[in-house]
C-alpha cells in the first residue's frame, strides 16, 4: 500500500536553475557542483515558507547541542549505515496521515518519540513517559513525561504536544489511518486533560490493549502545527521537506524516490542511551530487489530490509552478510466474497480450505520462511496457542464429500460440480499486478482445487483498480482475492468481520455469524489478558468453521546486514528497534 | 523561414490542447480514486468525502477539466497529492535527474553509433564490417532491462567480489551516500561513476541502432558522383571519407536527433527503477499506480508538447545543415 512522498532533491536544484538546459552531462554536473559548495555541515533548506523558517532552528539547536555533549571516547561512536528498501517513507515523519510500516517505524525508532515502547513479550514500558498509571477501574491513563526532551529545534517537548497528538489524531478530519484505535477512547479535546506541563490524561472505556496505540503513536510537536486545520495536514510540508522530531535521529534531508538522511541527536537523553553510536543513519530507495541485494553483496548499503525469500540463500552464502528473520506484523489470506451463490454456503468455503494444500504451498512460496495461518492471531502474540485450535487439514477426499454433501455434483460431466440450479462451481480468485507469491497462490489453487471438481480463474488486476474493486460496498467486484493484512500487536477484526460493519469497505466476506459478533465484542472489552486468551482460542475456532477467509501464511521479514554492523537486533517489534544501538564495526568504517 | 515556424507553432497549439484533452479523460476515467488508497478501518465515509473535496474530486468530470485547462493555461499544473507539493516543483526536482542520464546516454550513443557506423561503411564486406555487425545485432535485440541486469552482475556484484578488479561500479543512485563531503573533483568522480552502468545500459541499445542507420547512409553516400570526383582527384582517403561523404551522410541522422529529443525527458521506466535513479519515468510511473492525477496529467502533457516541439526542431535543423532544403 505504500504511498510516495516527494520532496527536493537539493544537490541538484540549488544552482541556478537554467543550467540544465545546457543539455550536456558536463554542464549538467558543473551546475549541480556549484549547488554543493555550502559543504557538508549545513543542511539543505527546501524552498518553503514553513522550512525556511524551522530548518535554520534545527541546525542552530544542533549545533549548540554537539558543543554542550561532546562524543564520547568509545570507539564505537561514528560512521554512517545506510539500510535500503524498495520504496519511500510515505508521507513521511507524518505520524498523523501515514499508516505505512516503514514510515511509522522511523516516526518510532529514528526521528520521533512514542510514549511508551514495549519489550520483547509486547509488555508496555516506559519511553517518553518516565512512567504511566493506568485508574483502577480502567477508565483513564495518566503520563508522567520524561523532562529531559527537547524538539530539534530547541523547545521542550511537554504535556501539550501529547494533548494535541491526541485531539489531532481523533479528529475525524485528519482521517488518522488506524482511527480503529480510538474507538472506546473518548476522542477529541473531552478525552485529553493536561495537568501540569509533564502530566497528560486520556480517557476511555475500559478495553482491551488500550496501551497499544501509544506504542506506534509518535508524538507531534504542537508548537509547530497546532495552527494547521486537521484536513490540511496531509499535504503540510512537515511531512516529507522538513520534519522536526525529538528522537535520537535529526533530520537532515530527503531526495524524494532517492534517500532520507537523519543525524544523531547529540542532546538525546542520558537515561535513554544518549546519543546514538552512528554519526549518520541514511534510508535509501531502491525500487528492484536484484539491485537491493547486489548494493549489499558489494557492502555500498549495510541493510537490505524486504529480501524475497529466493534471495535468502545468496545472503546466507556471504561471508560478508548476516540474514535476520523475524516474524513480520502480517498474513495474507484469499478472502471471499460470501454474497455469492457459488460462496455462500460456509461448507463449500470449508471444502475449499480442506482441497487446498496449504502447507505445502507456503514451504514452495516461502522457501521455509513463513508459517501457515488458520486466524488471524499470529504465532508471536501473546493470544497464539496452537494447541486450543482446530485447525483445517488438507483432506481432499474429505472435500469432495463435503461438497457433495452441500448439493454440488458434477452434473453434465465436465469436470466442474453445478448445485442444483444448474450454477457452476466456478470462482475467480483477483490478485495485485506485480505479485509473484499472490500470483502463486491463485495459480496452485486453480490447479489443487481442480481435482475436486472447483474450477479457480486467477485474474490480475491492477492494484488501485482492485481495491476499488473489493471495497466499494456496492460494487463488491470480486468472488476471492488474495490479500494481504497488516496487524497491530492490539487485534481487532471487528472491520473485517462483525455483521454491524457489513456497508464498511473492509466487510469483504459479507458473512454473518452471530457468534463471531459476539466474541468480537467481547474481545473488544477483555482488559485481562488471561481473560482475553480464552475468548481468543474459542474466536478462532468459529472464524476457522466460518471460513470468511482462507488464512494463507504469516511470512517471515527477512532482512539482510553486513557484518561490519554490530548490535542489530530486530523482531516482531520492527526493523528499526534499535537502530539507535546500531554501530559499525570500527575495523571496518 | 520565420513564417514556416510561426504556422507550424500555430498548428501545434491545437494539437497539444487534443492532446492534453484525451490525456484527462483517460486519466480521470481509468477506475480507482486516490482517496481508496488512503482507505483504512475506521475511517469514516465524512471523511473520505472530505478527502476527496480536498482533492478537487468531489466535483463532475466535466467542470475538473475545465478548471484544469484554465489553470494550466496559465501556468498551474496543481498540486501532487502523493508529493503534497505543487506539481511543478515536483517535475522541475526529477527533470534535472533524468536529463543527465538521458544526455549522457544519447552522447555516447551517438559517439560511437556514428564512429562505428562510419568505419564499417568504409570497409564494407571486410572481416570487422561482418563482425561490428554481429556485436551491434546483439545489443539492438537485447531488451536494455536485461543488458542492465548483466551489467549489474558483471561490472558490480562479479568486478568487485569474485574477480576483484580494481574498478567497479555502484549499482544504484545518483551519487554515493558520502557525497556531500567529497572535494568538487571528488564530486564529478563520484557522479561519472554512477552514471557509467545505467548509461552504458541505455546507449549501447541506442548505439546500435544509429549504427546501422549511419552505416547506411554512408554507403549511400560514398558512392556518389562528388564522392568518386573527390577521390578522382587525388585527395586522401581521410579528407575525402570525413570531409566530403561524413558530413552528408550526417544528414539523415539529424532526423534521429530531433526522434531523440523527448527520450531526453521522458527517461525510462525501467532502468530508472533498476539503477534506483529518481527521473521522470518513475515518477510518472509511480504517480499512475497512485491515481496522482495532477502529477500524471502534467507529465504526459509535457512529453508531448516535448514530442511537437522536437519534431518542429528536427524539420528547422535540415534547413541549417542541407542548404537546398528552404522553407516557404
Amino acid at each position: 500500500m505504500a504511498r510516495k512522498d516527494g520532496m527536493v532533491d537539493e544537490s541538484m536544484l540549488h544552482g541556478p536553475s537554467p543550467k540544465w538546459r545546457g543539455g550536456l552531462p558536463v554542464l549538467v554536473l558543473a551546475a549541480s557542483m556549484a549547488a554543493c559548495d555550502a559543504g557538508p555541515t549545513e543542511r539543505p533548506v527546501p524552498d518553503v515558507a514553513f522550512c525556511q523558517e524551522v530548518l535554520p532552528a534545527v541546525e542552530a539547536y544542533v549545533a549548540q547541542a554537539r558543543t554542550a555533549n561532546p562524543v564520547p571516547e568509545d570507539p564505537r561512536y561514528g560512521g554512517t549505515a545506510v539500510l535500503g528498501s524498495i520504496g519511500e517513507l510515505a508521507d513521511g515523519m507524518n505520524g498523523a496521515v501515514s499508516s505505512a510500516y516503514s514510515a511509522t517505524q522511523h516516526q518510532q525508532f529514528v526521528n520521533r518519540m512514542t510514549l511508551i515502547d514495549s519489550d520483547a513479550n509486547l509488555e508496555p514500558r516506559p519511553y517518553l513517559a518516565e512512567r504511566f498509571e493506568v485508574a483502577e477501574d480502567n477508565t483513564s491513563v495518566t503520563f508522567h513525561l520524561r523532562r529531559d526532551v527537547y524538539w530539534h529545534d530547541g523547545e521542550q517537548t511537554t504535556a501539550e504536544d501529547v494533548a494535541f497528538t491526541y485531539e489531532t489524531v481523533t479528529n475525524p478530519l485528519t482521517a488518522f489511518p488506524n482511527a480503529a484505535f480510538w474507538d472506546r477512547y473518548v476522542q477529541g479535546p473531552e478525552g485529553v486533560e493536561v495537568i501540569d506541563d509533564f502530566t497528560v490524561r486520556i480517557r476511555m472505556e475500559p478495553h482491551a490493549e488500550f496501551l497499544d496505540p501509544f506504542r506506534s503513536l509518535g508524538i507531534l510537536p504542537e508548537h509547530l502545527l497546532g495552527d494547521v486545520p486537521p484536513q490540511d495536514l496531509k499535504q503540510h510540508p512537515f511531512g516529507t521537506q522538513c520534519p522536526v522530531g525529538n528522537g535520537p535521529f535529526v533530520f537532515y534531508s530527503h531526495a524524494a524516490q532517492d534517500r532520507w538522511v537523519f543525524e544523531a541527536n547529540p542532546a538525546f537523553p542520558e537515561a535513554l542511551g544518549g546519543r546514538p553510536f552512528l554519526d549518520r543513519y541514511i534510508y535509501r530507495v531502491i525500487p528492484e530487489q536484484t539491485t537491493l541485494l547486489t548494493e549489499l553483496l558489494t557492502q555500498n548499503i549495510d541493510v537490505y530490509s524486504g529480501v524475497a525469500p529466493d534471495q535468502a540463500q545468496r545472503i546466507l552464502d556471504d561471508p560478508n552478510s548476516e540474514l535476520i528473520d523475524f516474524p513480520a506484523r502480517q498474513y495474507v489470506f484469499v478472502g471471499w466474497n460470501a454474497r455469492r451463490p457459488q460462496l455462500e454456503d460456509p461448507r463449500v468455503r470449508r471444502a475449499i480450505a480442506m482441497g487446498t494444500d496449504r502447507e505445502s504451498i507456503v514451504e514452495a512460496i516461502l522457501q521455509g520462511y513463513g508459517t501457515v495461518a488458520h486466524s488471524s492471531v499470529p504465532p508471536f502474540h501473546w493470544a497464539f496457542d496452537e494447541g486450543r485450535i482446530q485447525p483445517i487439514d488438507y483432506d481432499p477426499e474429505g472435500a469432495a464429500a463435503l461438497l457433495d454433501e452441500a448439493g454440488w455434483t458434477d452434473r453434465d460431466g465436465d469436470g466442474v460440480r453445478e448445485n442444483a440450479e444448474g450454477v457452476p462451481l466456478s470462482i475467480s480468485v483477483k490478485y495485485n499486478q506485480g505479485n509473484q507469491q499472490r500470483q502463486d497462490i491463485a495459480e496452485i489453487m486453480q490447479f489443487q482445487l481442480a481435482d475436486i471438481g472447483v474450477d479457480v480463474q486467477p485474474q490480475v488486476v491492477e492494484w488501485a483498480t482492485l481495491l476499488q474493486d473489493i471495497n466499494t460496498p456496492d460494487l463488491r467486484n470480486f468472488d476471492g482475492v488474495v490479500m494481504g493484512w497488516v496487524v497491530e500487536f492490539k487485534l481487532d477484526d471487528m472491520d473485517l468481520f462483525h455483521s454491524d460493519r457489513i456497508d464498511q469497505p473492509f466487510a469483504w466476506s459479507g458473512t454473518r455469524n452471530p457468534e463471531i459478533d459476539r466474541l468480537l465484542v467481547e474481545l473488544g472489552t477483555a482488559v485481562d489478558r488471561a481473560v482475553a486468551r480464552e475468548l481468543w482460542a474459542e474466536y478462532q475456532n468459529v472464524v476457522i468453521e466460518e471460513q470468511p477467509y482462507l488464512f494463507f501464511y504469516f511470512p517471515s521479514r527477512l532482512v539482510g546486514v553486513s557484518s561490519r554492523m554490530e548490535n542489530v537486533t530486530m523482531d516482531q517489534r520492527g526493523v528499526w528497534l534499535n537502530v539507535k544501538d546500531w554501530y559499525i564495526d570500527p575495523a571496518a568504517r | 523561414m520565420t513564417q514556416f515556424v510561426v504556422r507550424r507553432l500555430l498548428g501545434a497549439v491545437p494539437l497539444v490542447l487534443g492532446i492534453a484533452t484525451i490525456i484527462f479523460f483517460l486519466v480521470n476515467l481509468a477506475p480507482g480514486d486516490p482517496t481508496l488508497l488512503l482507505l483504512s478501518p475506521g475511517v469514516t465515509d465524512e471523511v473520505i468525502q472530505q478527502m476527496r473535496e480536498n482533492f478537487g474530486l468531489d466535483q463532475p468530470v466535466h467542470i475538473r477539466y475545465v478548471k484544469w485547462v484554465g489553470a494550466m493555461l496559465t501556468g498551474d499544473f496543481g498540486y501532487s497529492f502523493s508529493h503534497s507539493r505543487p506539481v511543478v516543483d515536483v517535475l522541475l526536482d526529477f527533470l534535472p535527474n533524468t536529463l543527465i542520464l538521458s544526455a549522457s546516454a544519447l552522447v555516447v550513443a551517438f559517439l560511437f553509433g556514428i564512429v562505428l557506423g562510419t568505419i564499417q561503411a568504409v570497409r564494407q564486406y571486410s572481416a570487422l564490417d561482418s563482425s561490428l555487425s554481429v556485436v551491434l545485432l546483439f545489443f539492438y535485440s537485447m531488451p536494455s532491462f536485461w543488458l542492465a541486469l548483466m551489467l549489474i552482475l558483471t561490472m558490480s556484484l562479479y568486478a568487485r567480489n569474485v574477480w576483484g578488479l580494481p574498478i567497479y561500479f555502484p549499482a544504484s543512485g545518483m551519487t554515493s551516500t558520502e557525497y556531500e563531503f567529497l572535494s568538487a573533483a571528488g564530486r564529478i568522480a563520484d557522479r561519472v561513476r554512477h552514471l557509467v552502468l545505467p548509461t552504458l545500459s541505455l546507449a549501447l541499445v541506442l548505439m546500435a541502432g544509429i549504427a546501422r542507420y549511419m552505416r547506411g547512409s554512408m554507403l549511400e553516400v560514398v558512392r556518389q558522383d562528388f564522392v568518386r570526383t573527390a577521390h578522382a582527384k587525388g585527395l586522401p582517403e581521410r579528407t575525402v571519407v570525413f570531409k566530403h561523404a561524413l558530413r552528408n551522410a550526417l544528414l539523415p541522422i539529424i532526423t534521429l536527433v530531433g526522434l531523440y529529443i523527448p527520450f531526453l525527458f521522458s527517461g525510462t521506466v525501467f532502468i530508472e527503477t533498476i539503477f534506483a535513479w529518481p527521473g521522470m519515468g518513475r515518477l510518472i510511473v509511480e504517480a499512475i499506480f497512485q491515481r496522482d492525477y495532477p502529477v500524471v496529467m502534467a507529465g504526459a502533457f509535457f512529453f508531448a508538447t516535448m514530442v511537437v516541439v522536437a519534431n518542429l526542431v528536427a524539420d528547422l535543423l535540415y534547413a541549417v545543415v542541407d542548404p537546398r532544403i528552404r522553407y516557404e
